[in-house]
């Protein structure tokens, strides 16, 4: 009879706490349904096996920024990806644990939800398959999905959060990753004057007006489409980083001809994300531009921009003067978050 | 008589050895692949720049070098019946499968396969590497292995790939001793046979055994030669470094190809690479 008892209330409990489900926390996680102005390139087509949810997004969120990812818990992701930056950082290249210095450039996470290729070489195709990379990098997190999951597995913000999420608090390895990607995915730039003036809510000034006819017309070739980037890989003769890991696109595909290329960064927040290349080789929009004027470095693969053009994209002082100003026009200033 | 009565109880013994043998043949048993890593007939002797007991090679191109660290992974590890029947140990099993062979350690040299089904057999299949729908740096699902492949001393994760390093070489080249620096690993994405990028550094190995290896009452060891001169002088490529056809450090897929296809062969005119069979232990 006892047992009988406990059984009918045990019931009970359960049927209540279901009902408190249905018009509360557990089992409501909408999906999250982003803004994709017009004109934008199609998504990445893997985005469409990883639901953006409202919890999803916010774990994803917090684990971007949780510093227990490191080996010794000084470094999260948002370290280096940091918001007022276009979540880029001002360092030429990225640092790790015990300042250890990376490879390349931190590049800035925006609008990655069109991209097609991830990473300067496009050595990744799918966002969720990213994560991992800086987790157990030597130069980075150096750290492992395990070490990191038996950090948090504890922490009761977390197992809230991933019952929301995915419906129980176990916490694997793919679902950190698709919450982080969740996270990222929403990272849309859209609002900047460009755009604004785009809209016809805006106007561009003479100098920004005169920049953006230099720019379609001596930059718009690789910086194209909404993103300003046509997500091709160019060598286009910068200063060589001699790290021997480094070969640019070529450590992906094998294929000489992608040696050094890299993919074409989009100029979105370019504001915010000096110095510029993929190891930081220009302090400053002005030096890159000196640089394309003054001439690149040749190689057997140099982008034919160049090649057909001496090696030079020729461009005066009032061109780069106006350019810089249109480009800063690319500036999101909600997106940095001021 | 003390002595006559030992022999007898001996004889006694091994007569019993003998007939047990005869009757009840285990099911199976190990069979040990015993690596010698060597430069042409050497067994290499690692060593750092001014090594004065490092074995040196000289290459086709006349390059003299030698290596201070040596490392490479072997899975996908099959076993050939006499009939053509094929006997898979572990093949998707990292953990149970896999290996990295490690000049440094001694141990590392002899990988044994236990529970081989008693038959006899005429060939070995392995991987030089790791096949790509396993070669993606899961820990949760082969955490054996990818700790002994990520350890400090060994260092066989590709990081930036989310896969596997499929072989490691440090060393020095010329008499001025420069150094090497050669690592090779896979960078496809999506799946066979429609990878959508990168380089499939797998290479699958085929040797035939020099004397058909019996498993059963016996645990045959397999004597395996890797040949290191194959590196720069191999029946795919010849590779001079520092200048023309490749650089003498490779980490990166950019030319990985020419030394992969030197070790491991080309998958197709070389199934062998710098693979052989020395001899069978029966």
């Amino acid at each position: 009879m006892k047992k009988l008892i406990g059984i009918v209330s045990l019931l009970i409990l359960l049927v209540s706490c279901s009902s408190n489900d249905t018009d509360g926390i557990y089992y409501d996680n909408p999906e999250v349904s982003l803004e994709i102005p017009a004109g934008f390139p199609e998504l990445n087509s893997f985005v469409s096996l990883n639901k953006l949810t409202k919890y999803g997004v916010e774990l994803g969120e917090k684990l971007f920024s949780d510093k227990r990812f490191s080996a010794d818990n000084t470094i999260s992701c948002s370290s280096c990806h940091i918001q007022a930056n276009a979540f880029a950082d001002h360092n030429p290249q990225g640092i790790g644990i015990e300042g250890r210095v990376g490879l390349r450039n931190t590049p800035a996470i925006q609008n990655l939800i069109f991209m097609k290729f991830f990473n300067w070489d496009g050595s990744k195709l799918q966002l969720e398959n990213q994560p991992l990379v800086p987790i157990i990098t030597h130069e980075e997190m150096d750290s492992s999905i395990l070490e990191v999951i038996g950090k948090i597995k504890d922490d009761a913000v977390y197992k809230d959060l991933f019952q929301k999420a995915f419906g129980d608090e176990t916490i694997t390895p793919e679902r950190i990753f698709k919450s982080i990607a969740q996270f990222e995915y929403t990272l849309i730039s859209v609002n900047s004057k460009y755009d604004k003036v785009k809209r016809n809510e805006s106007a561009f000034t003479t100098a920004e007006a005169q920049g953006y006819a230099t720019f379609q017309q001596k930059c718009a070739s690789c910086h194209s489409t909404e993103l300003f980037t046509d997500q091709s890989f160019r060598n286009i003769g910068f200063p060589i980083n001699t790290d021997t890991n480094e070969a640019g696109r070529a450590r992906v595909t094998g294929i000489p001809a992608d040696y050094m290329s890299f993919r074409v960064p989009s100029l979105r927040n370019v504001e915010y994300t000096a110095p510029y290349g993929s190891f930081g080789q220009f302090p400053d929009l002005k030096s890159v531009l000196d640089y394309f004027d003054n001439g690149v470095l040749d190689a057997d693969n140099l982008d034919p921009v160049f090649k057909n053009n001496a090696g030079k994209i020729p461009l005066s002082e009032e061109e780069k003067t106006n350019l810089i100003a249109f480009m800063k026009t690319l500036s999101d200033q909600k997106f940095i978050g001021k | 008589m003390q002595n006559f009565k030992k022999y007898l109880l001996l004889s006694f013994a091994a007569l019993a050895f003998v007939s047990c043998s005869n009757n009840d043949d285990p099911v199976a048993n190990n069979v040990t692949l015993e690596f010698n890593n060597t430069f042409k007939n050497n067994t290499i002797v690692l060593g750092d720049a001014a090594s004065t007991s490092a074995t040196t090679n000289t290459s086709a191109g006349g390059q003299i070098h030698h290596f201070s660290e040596l490392k490479y992974v072997i899975s996908n590890i099959r076993l050939i019946k006499e009939d053509g029947s094929e006997v898979t140990y572990n093949v998707n099993d990292l953990d149970k499968g896999a290996t990295v062979i490690d000049q440094s350690k001694a141990a590392s040299l002899s990988y044994i396969l236990s529970n081989i089904p008693s038959a006899t057999y005429k060939q070995i299949k392995f991987g030089l590497g790791i096949k790509p729908e396993i070669n993606t740096l899961d820990q949760v699902r082969f955490p054996n292995f990818y700790a002994a492949a990520g350890a400090n001393d060994t260092k066989m994760h590709w990081e930036w790939g989310t896969g596997y390093r499929f072989t490691k070489i440090e060393g020095f080249y010329d008499v001025d001793n420069k150094a090497l620096s050669i690592h090779t690993g896979s960078t496809v994405e999506g799946t066979a046979p429609n990878y959508t990028q990168g380089v499939n550094a797998y290479r699958d190995i085929t040797l035939n055994l020099t004397t058909n290896a019996i498993v059963g009452g016996s645990a045959p060891k397999i004597k395996i030669k890797a040949d290191f001169d194959k590196l720069l002088s191999g029946k795919t490529n010849t590779i001079t470094l520092g200048a023309g056809n490749a650089t003498p450090s490779i980490h990166t897929a950019a030319n990985m190809v020419l030394y992969v296809d030197n070790l491991g062969g080309n998958g197709s005119s070389d199934i062998s690479g710098m693979f052989s069979i020395t001899s069978v232990e029966n």
